[in-house]
C-alpha cells in the first residue's frame, strides 16, 4: 500500500463524517432557506428565492431580537473581559496557591449550561431565592430578577458572566505568564511605577491574546439559547428573547423550516463577516 | 466560485431527492375492526409531559391492561411540559416516532391531522365505542377535527382521538382564611382575595399561571376573557382582530392586569402549575387557580405545610368551580389519545385495542379511582370518581361550562403570541391595551397567512 493510499484510508472516515454531519446539513439548510419547505407540513419544497431573507431582514420582531442580542453580547463580554483579566492579573502576581485558585475559578465553566440555568433560577427566585433572602437580611427589598424587563436581561448577563469569566481568565493568565520577566526587571531598574509597567508592558503584550478570547466569547454569546430557555423563556414578554431563541421558535413552533434555515444562515453570515473584520484588526495589531 | 456552485447543485439535487411527494396531506384511516393482535411481547409506548397523571397512567395500565394482554407492557415516555409539543411534532416531522400513542392537547389535533401524523379513527369509533356515553363536547374536544365550536359534537365530523384525561381549572381557597363559602362571582373573589391579603401579611391574595411558556399565561387570560363575556375569535369568519380585543376583551385584560395581578406574590410572573401548587402547599396564597389533574399533590402531607394529615389539610383547603361573572365559562383542559401514523401495524393494532379497553365504563371508573379524570358521563357521575378526590366534583360540575381555544393547525404560533403578550402585560413590559391589540393583530396575521409556507412565522 502506497503512502498516498494509506493517507487516504486514514483521512477518509473523518472526512466522510465531517461531510455528513457538518457540510451536508449546512448546504441543505442553505438550499431550504430559498424554499417554502415546512418539515411537518411536508409536500414538495418550492423556490421562493430571497423571500425568506427579505422577510427576516424587514421584520421589526427580528430587529428587536437583534438589539436584545447585541445588548446581551456587549454587556456580558465586556463584564467577563474586565473581570477575567482582573482576576488573572491578581492570580498571576501570586506565587503560592496559584494552581488551586485557578482550578477553583474554573469550576463554573465545567458545568452544563442547563445545570447552571436551573441552579441560578432557584438562586434568583423572587420569593424563595437565596439572593433575595440575602438582600432581605441586609434590609433591602425584594428584586424580581427574572420577571422584570431590565433585571431579566441583567440576570442573564450576570449568570453568563459567572459561568464564562473563567474562560477569559484562563487565556489572560496564559498571556500574563508568557510576558518575559526581563522586561519588568528592566523597568524596575529604571524605577518605573507599577501602573507604568502595567500600561506599557503587561497590557500591550496580553492584549492580542485577550482579543482572541473576546472573539470566542462573543461568538458563543451571540448564539445564546440554553440560559434563556431555562432562566426566562424569553420573558417577560419577549424582552430577553435572543436571535437563537427566536430561530428555535420559528423552527419548532410554526415549523417554518425554510424561514428558520434562512434565519440561521443569516446569523452565520453575520458572525463570519464580523469575525473577518475583527481578525483583520487583530492582524493589523500584530503587524504594528 | 465553481466549488460553491457545484456544492449548491449537489445540495439542491440531494435535497430534492429527500423531499416527499406531498401525497400525505390528510390523516390515514384506521381499520374499523381491530386487526389480529400479536402474542409476542410488545411495548406500547405513549408520549406525554411529565406530571402525576402520566405516571398514574403507566402504573394503572400495567396493573389493569396486563390482565387482558399479559404480553404487553405500557410505557409512558415523558418530557418537560415546555418541550411536549416539540418532542411530538419533531418526530412526526421525521415520519418516525418512538411512541405509538401521542397524548395530544385538544389544540394540537388540527396540526397533527392536517399533516397526516395521526390515524383517522372515525370508523373504528363507530364500530367499537359507545359515543352516546360521553358528553358530546368532551368527545369533540379530544378527538374531533374540525373542532365543534358550538359545543355540540358534529356527528358527521371525523374523529382522530378518544379522551384520556379530562380537566379544567379549580379554585383552591383557604377555608381557614376566607371562610367555608367560596366566592360566587369573579368580582367577589377579587374583593375576598384583597381582604385576605390585607388581613394576612406574607400571604398573597391570589396565585395563578403567568408564565410565558406552554399555554400558561394564555389560559389565564382566556379564562378571565370567558367569564367577562369575551370571545377568543369568530370561528366561522376566522376573525380575531376586533373580536378578542373588543370591549369585553379589554375589560378582561384590565381585570387581570390591574385588579388580579396586584394581589399576587412579587416575582410570580413566571409561575405555572408547580409554582402555584408550591405557594398553596406552603400557605402563601389565599385563593389559587390550577388544573384539577395537577392538584393531587396538595393533599400530600409530605409536600404541605398546612397539616400533617390529609384531613388537616382538607380542614384548611377548599376546592370549588370557578366563580362566574357575565358568563360561567371555564377552560377546557385534559387530553386525548391519538395513534401515531408512523407506528408499526402491530403496535397500531395494540393501540386501538388499548383505547377500546380503556374507554369501557368499568375501566373508566377504575381509572378514576386510580387518580385519573374520566370523560364518560357514567364514570364522571360514579361514586368511584366523586369520592376519589375533593376536586372531582368540581370537574363533574364544570363539564357543561367548558370552553376550548382555537383548534387549528396554527395553534402553536397563536398560543405563543398570546403567552408572550399576556406575560408582558402581567410583568409590566407592555401596556395591557397594547398587549391585547398586539395579540389580536399578530394572531390575525397568522390566520390570514392561510398556513402559507415560507416568509412567515416571524
Amino acid at each position: 500500500m502506497s503512502d498516498r493510499t494509506l493517507a487516504v484510508a486514514f483521512i477518509s472516515p473523518a472526512l466522510l463524517l465531517l461531510l455528513a454531519m457538518s457540510v451536508f446539513p449546512l448546504l441543505w439548510a442553505l438550499y431550504l432557506s430559498f424554499t417554502d419547505y415546512s418539515a411537518t407540513r411536508g409536500g414538495p419544497a418550492h423556490f421562493v428565492w430571497f423571500e425568506n431573507y427579505t422577510a427576516i431582514l424587514a421584520s421589526a420582531q427580528v430587529h428587536l431580537r437583534a438589539l436584545t442580542t447585541l445588548i446581551y453580547v456587549v454587556g456580558a463580554v465586556t463584564l467577563q473581559t474586565v473581570l477575567g483579566f482582573a482576576i488573572a492579573y491578581l492570580i498571576s502576581r501570586r506565587t503560592r496557591g496559584r494552581g488551586v485558585l485557578t482550578t477553583l475559578f474554573l469550576v463554573p465553566m465545567m458545568l452544563s449550561p442547563v445545570v447552571v440555568g436551573l441552579f441560578w433560577r432557584f438562586m434568583l427566585d423572587a420569593q424563595f431565592g437565596v439572593i433575595n433572602s440575602m438582600l432581605g437580611s441586609l434590609g433591602l427589598g425584594q428584586v424580581e430578577w427574572l420577571t422584570r424587563q431590565r433585571t431579566a436581561l441583567i440576570s442573564l448577563i450576570v449568570v453568563d458572566t459567572w459561568q464564562w469569566t473563567p474562560f477569559i481568565m484562563l487565556i489572560a493568565l496564559a498571556g500574563l505568564t508568557a510576558v518575559p520577566k526581563y522586561l519588568y526587571e528592566a523597568a524596575s531598574i529604571d524605577r518605573a511605577s507599577e501602573w507604568f509597567k502595567f500600561r506599557t508592558i503587561t497590557l500591550p503584550l496580553v492584549w492580542p491574546l485577550l482579543l482572541i478570547a473576546v472573539l470566542f466569547r462573543a461568538i458563543e454569546a451571540f448564539r445564546l439559547f440554553d440560559l434563556v430557555y431555562i432562566l426566562t423563556n424569553g420573558g417577560p414578554g419577549v424582552s430577553t428573547e435572543t436571535l437563537s431563541f427566536h430561530v428555535y421558535k420559528v423552527g419548532f413552533l410554526g415549523f417554518n423550516t425554510g424561514t428558520a434555515s434562512a434565519y440561521g444562515i443569516l446569523m452565520v453570515l453575520i458572525v463570519i463577516v464580523l469575525t473577518q473584520l475583527y481578525l483583520r484588526y487583530l492582524n493589523k495589531l500584530k503587524e504594528d | 466560485m465553481r466549488l460553491a456552485t457545484a456544492a449548491m447543485l449537489v445540495a439542491t439535487t440531494m435535497a430534492a431527492c429527500g423531499q416527499d411527494d406531498g401525497a400525505q396531506s390528510s390523516a390515514p384511516k384506521a381499520p374499523a375492526t381491530i386487526p389480529e393482535l400479536t402474542k409476542d411481547p410488545l411495548t406500547l409506548k405513549f408520549i406525554w409531559f411529565d406530571w402525576p397523571p402520566a405516571h398514574a397512567l403507566e402504573d394503572f395500565a400495567n396493573a389493569e391492561y396486563a390482565k387482558e394482554r399479559p404480553n404487553v407492557t405500557v410505557k409512558v415516555n415523558t418530557v418537560p411540559n415546555a418541550n411536549w409539543h416539540d418532542a411530538m411534532f419533531t418526530q412526526f416531522a421525521a415520519h418516525k416516532t418512538d411512541f405509538d400513542i401521542a397524548v395530544l392537547d385538544s389544540q394540537h389535533i388540527g396540526e397533527a391531522v392536517t399533516n397526516g401524523n395521526i390515524l383517522d379513527i372515525t370508523d373504528f369509533v363507530k364500530k367499537n365505542i359507545d359515543v352516546k356515553a360521553y358528553n358530546p363536547y368532551l368527545l369533540a374536544a379530544y378527538g374531533q377535527y374540525p373542532q365543534a365550536e358550538t359545543g355540540k359534537r358534529d356527528e358527521n365530523a371525523s374523529l382522530y382521538g378518544l379522551p384520556l384525561l379530562g380537566d379544567t381549572w379549580t379554585m383552591i381557597y383557604r377555608k381557614d382564611l376566607i371562610g367555608d363559602k367560596p366566592p360566587q362571582t369573579w368580582d367577589e373573589m377579587i374583593s375576598v382575595a384583597e381582604k385576605c391579603q390585607t388581613d394576612n401579611p406574607g400571604v398573597s391574595g391570589l396565585a395563578f399561571h403567568q408564565a410565558n411558556g406552554s399555554d400558561a399565561a394564555a389560559v389565564t387570560y382566556n379564562t378571565v376573557n370567558g367569564v367577562y363575556g369575551g370571545n377568543l375569535w369568530d370561528a366561522k369568519t376566522r376573525k380575531i382582530d376586533g373580536v378578542l380585543n373588543d370591549a369585553a376583551g379589554q375589560e378582561a385584560m384590565d381585570v387581570l392586569v390591574n385588579k388580579m395581578k396586584p394581589l399576587t406574590a412579587k416575582g410570580s410572573g413566571n409561575w405555572f402549575i408547580d409554582e402555584v401548587n408550591a405557594a398553596v402547599a406552603q400557605g402563601k396564597a389565599c385563593i389559587a387557580f390550577n388544573w384539577i389533574a395537577a392538584s393531587g399533590g396538595l393533599l400530600d402531607p409530605k409536600q404541605s405545610t398546612l397539616g400533617t394529615t390529609r384531613e388537616q389539610i382538607l380542614d384548611k383547603l377548599g376546592f370549588a368551580p370557578l366563580p362566574s361573572q357575565k358568563t360561567n365559562l371555564v377552560p377546557l383542559g385534559g387530553m386525548g389519545m391519538h395513534v401515531s401514523a408512523y407506528s408499526s401495524e402491530a403496535n397500531q393494532a395494540e393501540a386501538l385495542n388499548f383505547m377500546k379497553w380503556f374507554e369501557q365504563a368499568d375501566i373508566q371508573k377504575k381509572w378514576a379511582a386510580a387518580g385519573g379524570v374520566p370523560a364518560r358521563t357514567d364514570a364522571l357521575e360514579s361514586p368511584e370518581f366523586l369520592n376519589a378526590g375533593p376536586f372531582n366534583k368540581v370537574y363533574a360540575d364544570s363539564v357543561p361550562r367548558m370552553r376550548d381555544m382555537w383548534n387549528v393547525p396554527e395553534y402553536a404560533r397563536l398560543v405563543d403570541i398570546e403567552n408572550t403578550n399576556v406575560n408582558a402585560a402581567l410583568n409590566g413590559a407592555k401596556n395591557p391595551k397594547d398587549a391585547l391589540d398586539d395579540i389580536a393583530k399578530q394572531q390575525q396575521g397568522v390566520l390570514d397567512s392561510g398556513n402559507r409556507k415560507g416568509g412567515g412565522g416571524l
